[in-house]
């Protein structure tokens, strides 16, 4: 009997104790949990692609609804400027009608050089498509998740591409979720080239909504209206991606960079394995890929 | 007397795990892709709200340690590489710490200093998480866009506060002492 007191007083000051530091344990509790993800990056991955694919299937039921309703919104906003939508759709459809001229007669002529010349054409192109099921936009992120993994042979550093450009490229890859960082992020930094002067330069993101050009060899030949493309430098992506124009070409190594991809619009993008995997190397110890990508060739 | 019935205990079940439910599901709704303009810049900060709320009505319910794995959890599902993880979680348990000794004040004024209170908490909070994501990562954060989110979401908590705060009036006993007079927990009118 005198033990079982004992052992009661014992529990009852354990608790009183565990009671007051209560505040103390949980905060040195979180401490430690921001220590460990600096320690030990790999669980920390690990982790994040765990929570990913556990909360992809709740978010892709979110993100249906969702959509139709961005859908039916853009929609209605649509109508409005209807009419002036199509004047402007007629006169580019007629600019695009001459480029598809030219682009026709210097596809022909590229084929007959390349057989002229024993050209060995790169690695064909397969891609995936995915739909966004996520945003990971925050104060600090740019980025999106999507529901593909490496179930149908997504992998780390492979490009993310839009309609119209470059959007990102893969940063984490789960089972079923993939997670995107945007071009935007502050942690992008992208080899480019400029379209017209095939200067090489960097193009980091800053979190904003435009990209920031860091010229290897000075800004002087840089104007605005220059298109950005990919460098193919660094062996992540090939050469010619397009991925933004500048709209702000300063003299003080300021050159502002507005990507082509419309982040605030995304809802389906394709994931591109273009066989160049360089310097992006997977973080973590990925078993390989169990079947071919499930994607169509692309040309 | 209690009653004991299924419908019963399931209510008092329900209760129970209601805050951390509605917890996880803001935190999960972090990541969604709504394209409203303003609300979806909001997003990363509706955890706080909720937590700050519900540990004014009822802190049992949201223990401490269900906090730290909340805050762990978005900060997985919401940080890139190299974002800290559980500054969150930090933030969450000081919240709840400061809300729950300030609580017998806080209950018993009008809605307009519960506001001022969520002001000030959740300021805090996006300083603590800016601070340690800049120190964290060794860049200088501009901070344009996490004052704009806390400025969104203090604008929306008159909309969502009261919503949540619905849980309160229900519970007979957990009403201002003031107002309980001298009744004591367990005490029933025969």
């Amino acid at each position: 009997m005198a033990i079982r007191d004992d052992f009661e007083v014992v529990a009852l000051q354990v608790r009183t104790v565990l009671q007051r530091f209560a505040l103390a344990l949980l905060v040195i509790a979180a401490f430690t949990a921001m220590l460990i993800g600096k320690a030990d990056t790999v669980l920390v991955e690990n982790a994040r692609v765990l929570a990913l694919d556990l909360a992809s299937p709740a978010l892709e039921a979110i993100a249906r609804p969702v959509a139709v309703a961005n859908r039916a919104i853009a929609d209605l906003k649509e109508f409005a400027s209807l009419r002036e939508e199509n004047a402007r759709l007629r006169e580019e459809n007629n600019r695009l009608l001459a480029w598809q001229t030219a682009a026709r007669r210097l596809e022909n002529e590229n084929d007959r050089l390349r057989d002229l010349a024993k050209f060995r054409e790169g690695p064909e192109a397969s891609f995936i498509t995915a739909r966004i099921v996520g945003d990971s936009v925050s104060a600090y992120v740019r980025g999106a998740l999507l529901n593909v993994g490496r179930r149908v042979g997504v992998k780390p550093g492979q490009a993310v591409l839009t309609g119209e450009g470059l959007a990102g490229r893969i940063a984490e890859v789960g089972e079923n979720s993939a997670r995107v960082l945007f071009v935007t992020d502050v942690n992008s930094r992208l080899p480019v080239q400029v379209e017209r002067t095939r200067e090489r330069a960097i193009l980091a993101g800053d979190n904003s909504a435009q990209l920031r050009l860091t010229l290897l060899q000075g800004v002087a030949g840089v104007q605005r209206g220059d298109r950005i493309v990919t460098s193919g430098h660094g062996g992540s992506f090939p050469v010619g991606i397009p991925v933004g124009e500048v709209v702000q070409a300063g003299n003080e190594g300021s050159v502002r960079v507005r990507p082509f991809a419309d982040f605030s619009r995304l809802e389906f993008v394709r994931v591109v394995d273009y066989g160049v995997t360089g310097l992006v190397a997977p973080t973590s110890a990925a078993p390989a890929p169990p079947a071919a990508p499930a994607g169509q060739k692309a040309r | 007397m209690r009653a004991d019935g299924l419908l019963a205990s399931l209510d008092r079940v329900g209760r129970f795990v209601l805050p951390g439910t509605v917890l996880l599901f803001f935190v999960v709704l972090t990541l969604a892709p709504l394209r409203v303009p303003y609300l979806a810049d909001a997003l990363p900060l509706l955890p706080t709200l909720v937590v700050f709320q519900f540990s004014l009505a009822t802190p049992e319910r949201l223990p401490g340690l269900l906090l730290l794995a909340m805050g762990v959890l978005l900060d997985l599902l919401l940080g890139g590489p190299g974002a800290p993880v559980g500054v969150s979680a930090l933030g969450f348990v000081l919240i709840r710490a400061a809300v729950v000794s300030n609580r017998r004040y806080l209950v018993g004024v009008p809605f307009l200093f519960q506001w001022i209170g969520f002001c000030l908490l959740s300021w805090g909070f996006v300083a603590l998480v800016w601070a340690c994501t800049a120190l964290w990562t060794w860049t200088a954060i501009d901070p344009t866009q996490a004052m704009m989110q806390y400025a969104i979401v203090i604008v929306i908590y008159p909309i969502l506060g009261p919503l949540l705060a619905r849980v309160r009036p229900r519970d007979p006993l957990n009403v201002p002492e003031l107002s309980r007079g001298t009744a004591q927990p367990g005490e029933t009118t025969t």
